[in-house]
């Protein structure tokens, strides 16, 4: 299970509205970073996934254990938040 | 649905504008309308930074939106959008089983209108760093690059547009482009001319893109006047060269293609496979514009509905 899903976005990303749309049709809760909203929070997204990309979609699970999706991924998505 | 099986009217493969219009026709003419989209729903425009020459919007609208309207606009009238991807079409006779990644669906007429992606340059550099300085999406990644420079390329619409959109975070851009002239429209090019930080590098090769530490450092091309070496440093590099059709599920179905992997169709936007119909950007002859693509997808539901009144 997911405790806590936070996704890393741009106003301008469809590929981060997507994430958004598709986690909402899901019904899971997720927080939002928004790097053109705080700027200063780039450099963490980088560092957390290795890419200068968004969506940064980072699934925290029961266990604390954190796992990284990078892009409008489901292949990935799906089974990090199930 | 149309029968007392689950069988769908239309099943669309992609939801951009083409099918996204289609679908409010098909809708309202009552008939049964799915659309699979394994990727953004508005397809590529929504990528799009900003959008000027779609009618309608007088001051020109951002991708983003256009595509959130379409959507709105064809789930009002009973279109379904489902999130995954189709893997291939089979021609039963009565109806088309396409096989997805959530299952087989059956449909008695497909749609598909699954656009193109943008080119790769093939170059070395260009996978390894990807994502980490390489990218096709501007409006999704230019925010990483805040007081950087950047190099972009290609001569095209996309490739200017996206220039521009990168100048509000950019402090120098790089635009490189390989012929003699833009492909871009004449409006783009005048328009470039309010970005000083933009430098324009025509007649310019773009051979490797160089890195350290896992960041890219430079592009280095070849000046094909000169014939001499050219380094641009840079912090990233945003590829935006034309465009490759979404055709690769279509391998084993017998569609026929052209010589560029765009899908043939006749007069009435049918393919070789009676009851398969295409439209948009991923049709051979189609003028990649998004007014275009909403235009084919109209026709494409006039010609279903009569292709559906024959064959029930």
């Amino acid at each position: 299970m997911a405790k806590d899903i936070t996704i890393y976005t741009t106003n301008t990303c469809a590929y981060c509205v997507m994430v958004k749309k598709w986690l909402t049709a899901k019904g899971k809760p997720y927080q939002e970073v928004n790097l053109d909203e705080t700027p200063e929070r780039a450099e963490e997204a980088y560092k957390i996934s290795g890419q200068l990309a968004v969506p940064v979609t980072v699934v925290t699970k029961d266990d604390d254990q954190k796992e990284v999706i990078i892009g409008y991924n489901l292949a990935k998505l799906a089974p990090a938040v199930s | 649905m149309s029968e007392t099986e689950d069988i769908w009217d239309v099943l669309m493969v992609g939801a951009g504008p083409a099918s996204l219009s289609s679908a409010i026709y098909t809708t309202r003419e009552d008939l049964s309308t799915v659309i699979y989209e394994k990727g953004v729903i508005g397809g590529l425009a929504s990528t799009t930074d900003w959008i000027d020459n779609y009618p309608g919007f007088a001051e020109g609208v951002s991708g983003l939106e256009l595509g959130e309207q379409l959507q709105q606009q064809a789930e009002r009238f009973g279109a379904k959008i489902e999130l995954g991807e189709v893997l291939g079409i089979k021609d039963v006779g009565k109806y088309k089983i396409i096989s997805t990644t959530d299952g087989d669906v059956k449909a008695r007429a497909v749609l598909i209108s699954t656009g193109s992606d943008y080119k790769r340059l093939g170059i070395p550099g260009e996978a390894e760093y990807y994502a980490k300085g390489v990218h096709y999406c501007a409006t999704c990644d230019g925010a990483f690059y805040r007081e950087k420079r950047l190099v972009v390329v290609g001569g095209g619409n996309s490739a200017v547009q996206e220039a521009m959109f990168l100048t509000k975070y950019a402090i120098h851009i790089d635009l490189i482009i390989r012929g003699d002239k833009f492909r871009a429209s004449e409006v783009l090019i005048h328009e470039l001319d309010k970005f000083p930080m933009i430098k324009v590098h025509m007649n310019t090769t773009t051979d490797e893109i160089v890195g350290s530490d896992g960041k890219v450092t430079k592009v280095v091309g070849t000046n094909k006047k000169t014939g001499k070496k050219v380094d641009f440093p840079t912090d990233g590099v945003f590829i935006f060269i034309g465009l490759l059709p979404n055709t690769g599920f279509l391998k084993d179905t017998g569609i026929e293609l052209d010589e560029i992997g765009l899908i043939k169709t006749d007069e009435n936007l049918e393919t070789n496979i009676p009851g398969v119909f295409c439209a948009g950007d991923v049709r051979s002859g189609a003028t990649m514009q998004i007014a275009s693509a909403t235009g084919e997808g109209a026709t494409a539901a006039l010609k279903i509905r009569k292709y559906l009144e024959k064959n029930s």
